[in-house]
């Protein structure tokens, strides 16, 4: 008898394995091409543009190359895109949710008349494509002349991103908040704290974890737009991440830099990939968190 | 719930409702607006603008450009959503079948979904699409499928194929997610529930998991449309000069309307660009329309 069990538990193991054995080969070779697709992007971007077309970047036989980042760093100016992005991400972060924030907990939190039509709107706004705004916004700030103006660009630039992201950000924590106790703000109001202290002290703090979820997304949202700031960055001095690479990508491939082409790709992708595997957890649990309830 | 006075409401909406408005809602009704008129250039004063009502949506709907560009997002749509649609719910089937690397699998999946289209397309159009050191040159060598091998995969009979493929590939995770999500919400208490009821194994299948999968698919089905109304990147940098006629959908073609770049406009037609704007979400609305139509929800608390 107790000879037998572990046989019988082997046997259903084997079993259970067999049955998932398509799924594995699937899902299997779907990772395998995905890791090594991306491998042989970080490989090519530390060899040499002969390497890449003799078609053995993993060997690196002539050594690792690092100088391909530093000339995409340097003289292909990657640094000034990346510093941009890296302003306009931090700042969209920051606005929209000091913007958002105190208008999805009054939409959670507060009676009033128009509160289900602002929420209706907002959701609505999500699915209008972002060909319906950009015409008039472009017309007012082409007008006024930002796009020979760095620094009126930039915040320009910034308000359009806070702009894109606003419904969503305000719908994610509005589902975030709905699911907070109310027990807090009614212990804060017997102690004669008003609302707005009561939310900065108390209820933004509990919000953390949306918070966090919701600015990752709109991070990588920033980091990665590219139809909005192909129309409304006026110069190369302005341009985010997503354009700078497109332009370079293209100049690289006439000059025939292809591993310094690749460095560059790998630069701008690397924050998105470091911020996932670190949060991967976090990311994947929320995808669907601002969707639908 | 609670009553609170204006001036509160004003403070913790205000903010949020003046941006929506400024940057949402008053570009939409101007672009509404802009489509009836005819503009030639975009920053053209007020005063240029001419009244022309339906025009702009007439000379649009008869010119065989524009035509192309709905047909290829039309394509986009069907087919590039049958297969995301169905290898999407397929994973995420799989991964909630008792098997192990589950985190991996999921993580990877998703992986290329946070990557710029920019980077991912440059991946596939620099190294999978290469002629020279491509990826499926190499494989189709070693396979020794020499048609295949020196297949031009970025040629202009390829490169609708190719961009819908890598599009596809670098989507896939995210729908996953939603089918994953969704299919994990169905609490097995729930079928329990049912089959002690009486019912069967196929009549709680039937019941109770086709009707909750059926409103995941409506919000995939929702989520592809919106995606696949804004194609622009994948489209431009798959084309060569701007505009072309095999990768060419709305969005583009708006941009060449409006920036006059590619040379497929020999003059700029920024009201025709508002136009083609209302065009694309009227065929967004009418879609959801015939999703809400064909697919009933059942009323089901999750």
């Amino acid at each position: 008898m107790t000879g037998k069990k572990p046989h019988k538990r082997f046997d259903s193991a084997v079993k259970d394995g067999l049955r998932n054995l398509p799924g594995y080969l699937i899902l299997g070779a779907w990772c395998a091409f995905t890791l090594y697709l991306l491998s042989w992007v970080v490989a090519a971007s530390f060899s040499t543009t002969k390497e890449i077309f003799s078609g053995n970047v993993f060997a690196m036989s002539s050594g690792v190359h690092f100088e391909n980042y530093v000339s995409a760093w340097t003289t292909s100016k990657v640094s000034v895109f990346f510093g941009n992005s890296i302003l306009y991400t931090a700042v969209t972060l920051v606005g929209s949710i000091a913007i958002c924030a105190p208008a999805s907990y009054a939409l959670a939190r507060f009676r009033f008349r128009g509160n289900r039509l602002i929420q209706v709107i907002l959701v609505a706004s999500m699915s209008v494509p972002g060909i319906m705004v950009i015409l008039p916004l472009f017309q007012l700030v082409a007008r006024a002349g930002v796009m020979n103006n760095a620094a009126a660009n930039r915040v320009v630039l910034i308000l359009l991103y806070i702009g894109t992201k606003i419904a969503y950000t305000t719908i994610f924590l509005y589902n975030f908040f709905t699911g907070l106790s109310y027990s807090y703000e009614e212990a804060a109001a017997i102690d004669g704290c008003s609302p707005v202290r009561a939310f900065w002290q108390i209820m933004l703090p509990m919000a953390k974890g949306g918070i966090a979820t919701v600015s990752i997304f709109n991070f990588l949202g920033v980091w990665n737009e590219y139809f909005m700031s192909l129309i409304m960055a006026g110069s190369d001095k302005v341009k985010p991440v997503a354009i700078g690479l497109h332009s370079l990508i293209n100049s690289m491939k006439y000059t025939g830099n292809w591993a310094g082409m690749f460095a560059a790709v790998v630069i701008v992708t690397l924050p998105c990939i470091i911020l996932y595997l670190c949060l991967s957890e976090k990311i994947i649990g929320g995808v669907t968190g601002g969707v639908k309830g | 719930m609670k009553k609170q006075k204006p001036l509160t409401l004003l403070i913790f909406l205000g903010p949020m409702l003046l941006i929506f408005l400024g940057l949402n809602v008053y570009p939409i009704v101007k672009t509404v607006a802009m489509s009836f008129f005819h503009i030639k250039g975009i920053t053209d004063p007020v005063s240029k603008w001419k009244f022309t009502g339906l025009w702009n949506y007439n000379k649009l709907l008869h010119t065989s450009l524009f035509q192309r560009s709905l047909l290829n997002m039309g394509k986009i749509w069907l087919y590039g959503g049958l297969a995301i649609i169905t290898l999407s719910l397929l994973f995420a089937v799989m991964l909630t079948r008792n098997i192990r690397f589950k985190r991996f699998f999921k993580t990877v999946i998703y992986l290329p979904y946070i990557v710029s289209a920019v980077a991912l397309s440059a991946m596939w159009l620099q190294y999978v699409y290469n002629p020279q050191f491509g990826l499926l040159k190499k494989l189709f060598t070693a396979l020794h499928l020499d048609g295949l091998a020196s297949t031009p995969w970025t040629d202009a009979d390829h490169k609708f194929m190719s961009m819908m493929v890598a599009y596809c590939f670098g989507m896939i995770g995210y729908f996953m997610l939603i089918w994953f999500s969704g299919i994990t919400r169905i609490s097995p208490e729930l079928k329990e529930a049912a089959r002690i009821d009486g019912a069967s194994r196929l009549q709680a299948d039937r019941y109770i998991t086709l009707p909750l999968l059926k409103g995941i698919f409506k919000t995939i089905l929702t989520m592809w449309t919106i995606s696949v109304a804004g194609f622009f990147t994948w489209s431009q940098l798959f084309s060569t000069d701007g505009a072309e006629l095999s990768t060419i959908t709305p969005t583009v073609y708006m941009y060449s309307l409006i920036y006059g770049t590619g040379g497929t406009t020999d003059d700029r037609q920024a009201g025709m660009g508002a136009a083609v704007g209302i065009i694309l979400s009227i065929c967004t609305v009418i879609v959801f329309m015939l999703c809400n139509r064909l697919i009933k929800e059942e009323d089901l608390e999750m």
